[in-house]
């Protein structure tokens, strides 16, 4: 994403910062692999799926056994930005 | 905090984390939690909500441009931030120590 300062002082604390968010946020997508995770989508959708992956702009994830209203979908692409919120146990 | 959450950048984001936070993303819906990290990348919101028993944990991912607005509810005591700095830490971190 773009910096959000120009300024060059900022810099490196700005990059700390981003790194120390990206490696945790990172860890917490390790630990959902082949959870069962509930996504909460736009129009009140709510469906259930394995999570398997998710690429580096977090803009897909891949799940399996994906619960749709019609049926069961072995694997499925999901767009990220059809959902609002997801929760798993862990 | 009103909207512009995606374009707050990490050091604004950093004062987030460890606090319980209250969020308001899609309709009318609101969600609480230990905020344990912010994806730099997609604005994406970590929340931790313990459970009664020793290392459960119920974790909600809000994304982040369904967000509308994030509001600081209190600051976490040093029991809460060390689950939360433990809660997806591998089983066994190897230290480069000889």
């Amino acid at each position: 994403s773009i910096p959000s300062s120009s300024d060059a002082e900022q810099l490196p604390g700005e990059q700390h910062a981003r790194s120390v968010l990206r490696e945790s946020f990172l860890r917490c997508l390790l630990a959902m692999a082949n959870k069962k995770i509930q996504f909460q989508m736009y129009e009140r959708v709510k469906v259930e799926a394995t999570f398997r992956a998710s690429d580096i702009d977090v803009l897909n994830f891949q799940v399996s056994d994906l619960h749709t209203p019609i049926g069961v979908q072995k694997e499925a692409l999901i767009r990220c930005q059809d959902v609002i919120s997801f929760t798993f146990d862990a | 905090m009103q909207c512009g959450w995606p374009l707050l950048g990490p050091l604004q984001w950093m004062r987030y984390v460890n606090k319980q936070v209250k969020v308001k993303a899609g309709k009318d819906e609101e969600r609480r939690g230990w905020l344990l990290t912010v994806d730099p990348v997609s604005a994406s919101l970590v929340l931790v909500n313990f459970g009664e028993e020793e290392g459960r944990a119920s974790v909600q991912v809000v994304m982040g441009h369904a967000v509308e607005e994030v509001e600081v509810l209190q600051e976490a005591d040093e029991e809460t931030t060390e689950r939360l700095r433990t809660s997806f830490l591998p089983p066994e971190t190897r230290t480069l120590d000889p």
